[in-house]
Formats: structure tokens, sequence, C-alpha cells
């Protein structure tokens, strides 16, 4: 449909002319994932084995962080919160098309920039550190691990807008709850700062019923592939019951925030 | 359907928190939950407008105007009341009612900022599934209107704060909608861009049958589009008519400017009436509407006038005095 | 003159702080967020290390110290110098010419002319775990000298950078960028340089000095700095900001008034 089309072209020529922004967050992300593989790599240097991780199962881990992180977390979504404490969101509640329709399609143009640059970053650190890259080869894990990627876009999305609602009651916490919720609890929980499993077991489990760790680990480790079919279902069925409530609950606070919403400026 | 927008016992409150004024103050106030005040902005207003009405919606800052304009497009919920555009409630944001109508506020851009303007057109032609043949059409004719054809390429970012009003307005009514939301839209216009504005307003009104609420503190805009004037104060309505009514009911004096010939000391004027402005040999003189043939007479006798005309009282005055509370 | 300028920041600091207390909501927001990111930042480090072997041979406490002097660092600098992230707004709606047409240094009311009362309320615990997790590691007398005298360089070696980026900001209008890379750069130093491989270790020593602002001092109070590395840090350090200094006089002159 011409709509959508027209929400993708846009999103591209967005992201393209902010160039200097979109470098940056490359950068960025090369930054994180490089202090990621060096720590553990020293570590390394000195033993074998670490919390079950060799170094080649955290070169994969650091492989998939890249790749993961550009599919699911590459959003625009955080502009939200700043629309609703400007009044910029006006404009889109007057556009004749559904604001949730309409970022999630405007992100896809975001999305696949960042899995190509992933894909060149990738192969140049494949051609310098030359790890060795697990390569899953069945279809079965594979499949699974492409229904964790959806389940994981899903309840990143719904946890960010969750965060950008802030403003509808408290405008001036805009970024600051996005802080919170996301740079410091998904980033740490989620995977993506370290493997879930260097905590004790019990705290794993309990983390386990949390959305968070769906985001990052689960998909890593579902590529990786050593579960079995019982705990792959099993974290599907977790994942999926998150999305569930994630988006009820983001429907309704959404449907209460635009009713107190004032449309003014800050 | 006869009735484009019917607001019924209408009202909104907003709750504002008190600023502190001291380091005291703000201190207690990070420690207890803060004491909103309830603003009633809207205090249960009743207006009917039919398709193709032009109505101006009048009002000091604060008085309402902006609230009732979002209320109607969608954007704010109301407390209690009814309301209803195009037989649809507004705060569903239904795809069929928000393609039909169209909001055009002051500061708000909805262009991208640093593409080209035509691609904003573009994305909005998508969006408002605008078939090929009228988006041309109303492209040319809105862009030949406003005289900016050689700027559909620039980017907004490039573009004078009148220029990009102009593309604003032009994004707007790209989709031909039944209803307008106008608010100041002249403002920030050269006097020839706000005429080609306002013929071009009176002949989208007239071609299609739309129905514009406009708001506008620019006078000229009220008297050559608006026969029907609402004004609000202070979240209610205190006039819904036409707009001669307003001098009928709200002037209660007349204006008599005279050139007089020979100087003569301001005392000796005021014997006769109230002197409104004296700079020899102008007097501009405010006299009740029903002693002004006396008046009039009376300088005639007294004072050496080359000149004497009688006027209403301009209507920005006029309308200064409502807001003021007084009759 | 000095009188003069330690009220001036003392105003500004009031004013940002009253600024700040109206926002509660941030205030706990961002408090409850930063102190959540150091205890993970602390805590699973201190996991991972003690579960270990260490880093390059550096106990858990050593390690932790080094986390702990970046945080210190980071955070002073950010609470100091915190007015750059606020300065593109100066330039671009031309605010920036009522700051320099004013009597105050307009270099000073640029860098700090808004510290962050967050910090105010978060630096003290931060500087208490520099000293306890320091005493844990029985360092000499001379290595505790050493280690201020690094820490107050790497403080003026970032003044030096933010002066740096904000001269930039003068003449192309990109601060928040510069910053931030400059930032997501300082966040390696979270961890001694010595663990990234060449050629990163060589531009964090030598193109932006993460090594010299945060491996060093921490490695001084563990002895491992000879009173030549302390010289030549220090003399760096000195260095970069009389340059810094000469490159923000230059970027004066090459200001171009905006209009709105």
């Amino acid at each position: 449909m011409d709509k959508y089309i027209s929400i993708l072209k846009i999103g591209f020529q967005q992201e393209l002319a902010y160039k200097l922004q979109f470098i940056i967050g490359r950068l960025r992300n090369i930054i994180q994932i490089l202090v990621f593989f060096f720590l553990w790599s020293s570590i390394f240097q000195t033993q074998d084995s670490v919390f079950g991780y060799t170094i080649s199962s955290i070169g994969a881990y650091t492989f998939l962080l890249i790749i993961i992180r550009s599919i699911v977390m590459s959003t625009k979504v955080n502009d939200v919160s700043g629309f609703v404490s400007s009044g910029e969101l006006s404009n889109y509640l007057l556009k004749p098309i559904n604001f949730f329709k309409y970022i999630i399609i405007k992100d896809i143009p975001v999305k696949l920039l960042n899995i190509g640059f992933s894909a060149v970053e990738l192969t140049l650190l494949f051609i310098i550190l030359k790890p060795n890259i697990y390569i899953q080869s069945d279809a079965t894990q594979l499949l699974f691990f492409i229904l964790s990627i959806i389940i994981a876009s899903f309840i990143f999305f719904c946890i960010l807008m969750l965060s950008n609602s802030f403003p509808f009651w408290v405008p001036e916490a805009g970024w600051g709850a996005q802080f919170l919720i996301v740079a410091i609890f998904v980033e740490f929980l989620s995977g993506a700062f370290f493997p879930i499993d260097v905590f004790p077991t019990t705290i794993q489990n309990f983390l386990k019923l949390t959305p968070f760790p769906y985001i990052v680990f689960i998909p890593i480790k579902t590529y990786l592939g050593n579960m079995t079919i019982y705990n792959n279902l099993q974290n599907m069925a977790i994942g999926l019951i998150w999305c569930f409530i994630l988006f009820l609950l983001l429907k309704k606070i959404w449907w209460k925030g635009l009713k107190v919403y004032e449309g003014v400026g800050r | 359907m006869d009735k484009a927008i019917i607001v019924d016992h209408l009202s909104k409150d907003f709750f504002v928190s008190e600023g502190k004024k001291s380091i005291s103050d703000a201190i207690i106030n990070l420690f207890k939950k803060e004491n909103k005040k309830r603003v009633k902005a809207l205090k249960e207003i009743s207006f009917t407008i039919q398709s193709g009405e032009i109505v101006g919606f009048i009002g000091p800052n604060g008085a309402g105007k902006t609230t009732t304009m979002k209320i109607l497009s969608g954007l704010l919920y109301p407390n209690s009341g009814f309301v209803s555009v195009l037989d649809y409630d507004p705060f569903l944001k239904s795809k069929e009612f928000l393609k039909e109508i169209s909001v055009v506020f002051g500061q708000k851009n909805q262009l991208w900022w640093d593409l080209p303007v035509i691609n904003s057109f573009e994305f909005n032609k998508a969006i408002y599934e605008i078939n090929d043949k009228d988006y041309e059409k109303s492209l040319n004719e809105l862009v030949s209107l406003l005289g900016v054809s050689e700027l559909l390429n620039t980017q907004v970012r490039k573009l004078s704060l009148g220029q990009r009003m102009k593309m604003e307005l032009i994004a707007s009514l790209l989709h031909r909608p039944k209803v307008l939301f106008l608010d100041e839209p002249t403002l920030g216009l050269d006097l020839t861009a706000q005429q080609n504005l306002r013929d071009f307003i009176y002949e989208y009104n007239k071609k299609y049958n739309a129905t514009i609420l406009l708001t506008s503190h620019n006078m000229n805009d009220l008297v050559d589009l608006c026969r029907r004037v609402i004004i609000i104060d202070g979240g209610q309505i205190i006039f819904d008519g036409p707009f001669d009514e307003i001098v009928k009911k709200y002037a209660t004096e007349k204006n008599i400017k005279i050139t007089l010939s020979e100087e003569v000391k301001i005392s000796e004027i005021e014997e006769i009436t109230k002197v409104k402005k004296y700079n020899y040999p102008n007097l501009t003189l405010s006299v009740p509407r029903s002693t002004v043939a006396y008046v009039a007479a009376e300088l005639l006798q007294k004072l050496s006038i080359t000149d004497l005309n009688i006027e209403e009282t301009p209507i920005e005055d006029i309308i200064r005095t409502i807001f003021k509370g007084e009759k | 003159m000095i009188n003069y300028y330690l009220k001036i920041w003392l105003l500004m600091a009031k004013n940002s702080i009253y600024a700040w207390m109206s926002k509660k909501e941030t205030v706990a927001i961002f408090l409850f967020g930063k102190m959540v990111r150091y205890i993970f930042y602390f805590g699973f480090l201190y996991f991972l290390v003690s579960k270990s072997n260490g880093i390059l041979g550096f106990s858990a406490n050593q390690a932790l110290f080094f986390t702990a002097t970046y945080t210190l660092v980071d955070t002073l600098g950010q609470f100091f110098f915190r007015s750059v992230y606020t300065f593109r707004q100066f330039v671009v709606t031309g605010d920036f010419d009522l700051v320099l047409t004013r009597p105050i240094n307009a270099l000073f009311r640029s860098v700090a002319g808004g510290p962050d009362p967050i910090d105010l309320i978060t630096i003290p615990p931060i500087i208490a775990v520099v000293v306890y997790i320091g005493s844990l590691l029985n360092p000499t007398l001379i290595g505790v000298v050493y280690y201020l005298i690094l820490v107050i360089n790497a403080l003026m070696i970032s003044l030096s950078v933010h002066i740096f980026i904000l001269g930039t900001g003068i003449i192309t209008l990109t601060v928040d960028q510069l910053v931030i890379i400059f930032r997501d750069f300082s966040s390696m130093g979270r961890f001694p340089i010595d663990i990234y491989k060449e050629p990163l270790k060589s531009v964090l020593t030598f193109v932006v000095p993460v090594g010299i602002m945060f491996t060093i001092p921490a490695k001084a109070i563990l002895g491992l700095v000879s009173p030549i590395g302390v010289l030549s840090s220090v003399v760096f350090g000195i260095a970069l900001f009389i340059l810094s200094l000469k490159y923000w006089q230059f970027a004066l002159k090459k200001y171009t008034s905006a209009s709105s």
C-alpha cells in the first residue's frame, strides 16, 4: 500500500539526512561491544573457561550481540517521549494513520540500515580477529531463533514505548524514565552487557520470568543451539506471554495518556 | 448533513502545578505530593456550526479558543459534554474523520525539517490517500496561489518563517478537508500574502462548501471572512451571532472625527463632550450613540470646523472593551 | 578575582539546584538510575573477577579500583563541565552573543555554567567508595600523592578536551556529537586499557587520552608508575590545557554571530 511505502521512504530519507547521528550511533555500539569482548578476552588470558564460557563461545556471543542489537534494538521510538512533552505528538495524532503502525513501520529502514552496517562491521571483525564462529545448521533451531528475534523486537518495542509514555503524566521526566528503564534495566538484564548465566541459577530463573532476557540473551542462546526442544518451547511460551501482557498494558496506558494529553509544548 | 459541528455543554479542566517561590518551598515540594490547581478552561459551552459556515472564534489569550479547537480535532479529551464533528466523535480519531479535517496551528510544524518540502507533500498524499489527479490539481492550485513554486525542492530548514508557514498551509490543504480549523493563519505573512490567503479561504469555502473555524487577532481576517463570530472569554461564550450585531450590541459609542480650522482649548471641548484624542488640527471624540447627532450639532455651532465625520468605534476597540468586561 | 568567579560559580550552582528541585520526579529517577547502574557495574565486575583469575593479573579489588577511579573522574568532569551540554543551544540561538558581551569570561560561563545537583548527591558516595577500595590496596603514601596529582591532572585533561569541543562548537555547531564520542571512548577507561589490543590501545593512549586520565592514576596507587611517568603525564595535561585555550581564542575569532 502506498501509505506504508511512503512511511518507509520517509524513514530512509530521515536516516540519511542525519548521517552523522547514525555513524555515531554505530560507533557507540561498536565501542560497547569492544569493551565487552576485550574484557572477557583479558580474563581468558589466564584461564580457559569462566562461568561455562570459553574464548570462542564468548566470541560467538559477541558476534551475535552485534547482530541482535542491530535487529532488535535499533529504533527511533525513543523520540516519542520528546513528541509527547513538546506537543509535537499532535501532528501525528491528526494524521489518518494509527500512530503505533506508523512508528513501527518507520523503524524498518532504521533497522535495515543498522543490520547492513553491522554486517560490514562483523566482516571486518571477522577478518581481524578470526574467531571461531558457530554456524547454526539445524533448521528447527534456526526457526526458533527467528521466532525469538521477533519476540525480542516486540518486547523491546513495548518496553520502550511504555518508558516513552511517562511524559503524558510527568512532562519533565521524559527521558529520565527512558534512561532508567531502557539504558539501565534493559541494558543490564537483557544479556547485552554480560551473559545472564554468570548469575547464580536462582537469580537466572528469576530473571527468566521477567521480559528482559528475552530481548538479547534468549535469542543468542537459541542460536547457539545447546538447548532441548522443551527448553526452547518453554522460552518461546514465556516470551509470547510477555508480548501479550506488555502489549495490553501498552494499549491501556497509551489510551489513558491520550486522555490527559494537553498538546502544549514545554 | 446540516450540522458540521455540534458542541453541547462541553467542559474541560486542566490541572496546573503551582510554581515554587523560594528555596524552602522547593525543598518542601521535594517531599510531599504536589497539589495541583484545577483550572476550568471550558465551562459547559455550547454552539452549533452548519456546513459551509465560516465562523470566527475570538477571545483573549487563555480564553479557551485553542482548547476548543483541540477538542474538536480530537487532540484533547473533554471532561464532560457532547462533541460531534461531521457526525464523528473526534477523540476516537477514526481515519475517515481525520481525512476530512485539517488543523493549522501557529507554531507547529508537520514538515520534515531536513528534507525538501515536496517530500512532505508526497508523504501527505500517501497518508491521506489522495489520488494522483486530485493531488496535482490541489498542489498546483495552492502553490501558485501562495507563490512558492520555486521553493518546492528546498529543504524546510532553509525556508524563511513566512515561506514555511505557506508550506505548512499547503500541506494541510492537499487533501481538501471538509472542516478546517485555522489558528492564526495570517500570522507572519506580509500584507499581500494575507489578502491572498483570505481570498483563498473564501474561495475554498465557496467551492467545496468547507466548514471553517478560524481564530485570529487580525481584524481584517474577521471582517473579510466571518459572517458569524463566537466570542469566548474565561471559558464561556459571551457572544455568538452575526458580526454586525457585535457593533449594535456592544458599541455604545460612536466616534466623531473633526478637522478644526481654529485652535481651541481642550477644556472648552470637554464642556460639550469627552475628548478621545486631540492633535491640532485633528480631534477625535467619543460620544454615546443616542446623543451623537445632538453633540455633533453643538460642535458645529461652537467650534470652527472644516470637516466632520461620524464613525463607528473600530471593531478592535469594541472587542477590547468586551474582554475588559465592560458593556 | 578568584572571589568573583567563586561567587558567580556558587550562584550558577544555586540556580541549577533550584531549577532541578522543581522537577523532583526527574531528580529521583536519575538518581535511582545512576545508583542502579553503579551497583550493576561494580557488582558484575566483582562477580566476574573474583570467580576467575582476575583481569591480567589484577585482583578483584584492584580491578574495582580502576572502575571506581573512572567513575570518580567521569562524574567530577560531568559535574564541573556540565554546561557544554547546553552550549549548542547558546550558539544556535545567538544567546552566545549575550555571553560574550557580559563581563564574565565566556569560557568559564560556557563550561562551568550549570553544575548538575544530582552529581552533588552522587559524588560523596563515589569518593567514599574510592577511598574504601583504595584503602584495601594498602597503598604507600607516595602512591596516594601520585594518585591525587594524577586525578587532578585527569580533570585538567577533561577540561581541555571540553574546551576543544566548545571551540569546535563555535565554528561548526557540532558539540553534542563530539561530547558523546568523547564520553564513549572514556567509558573504555573503566578497565585498565591494557586489556585492549593494538591498535586500539594506542588510540586510547595517544589520540583520546583515556589511558592517562583513568588507567595511570589507578596504576600509580598500585605503585606501578615511575616518577617520570607521573611527571610526563602532568606535563601532557598542562600542555593540552594551554593548547585548548589557544584553540578557544582562535575559535572566538571565527565566531559568526547567528541570526534567528
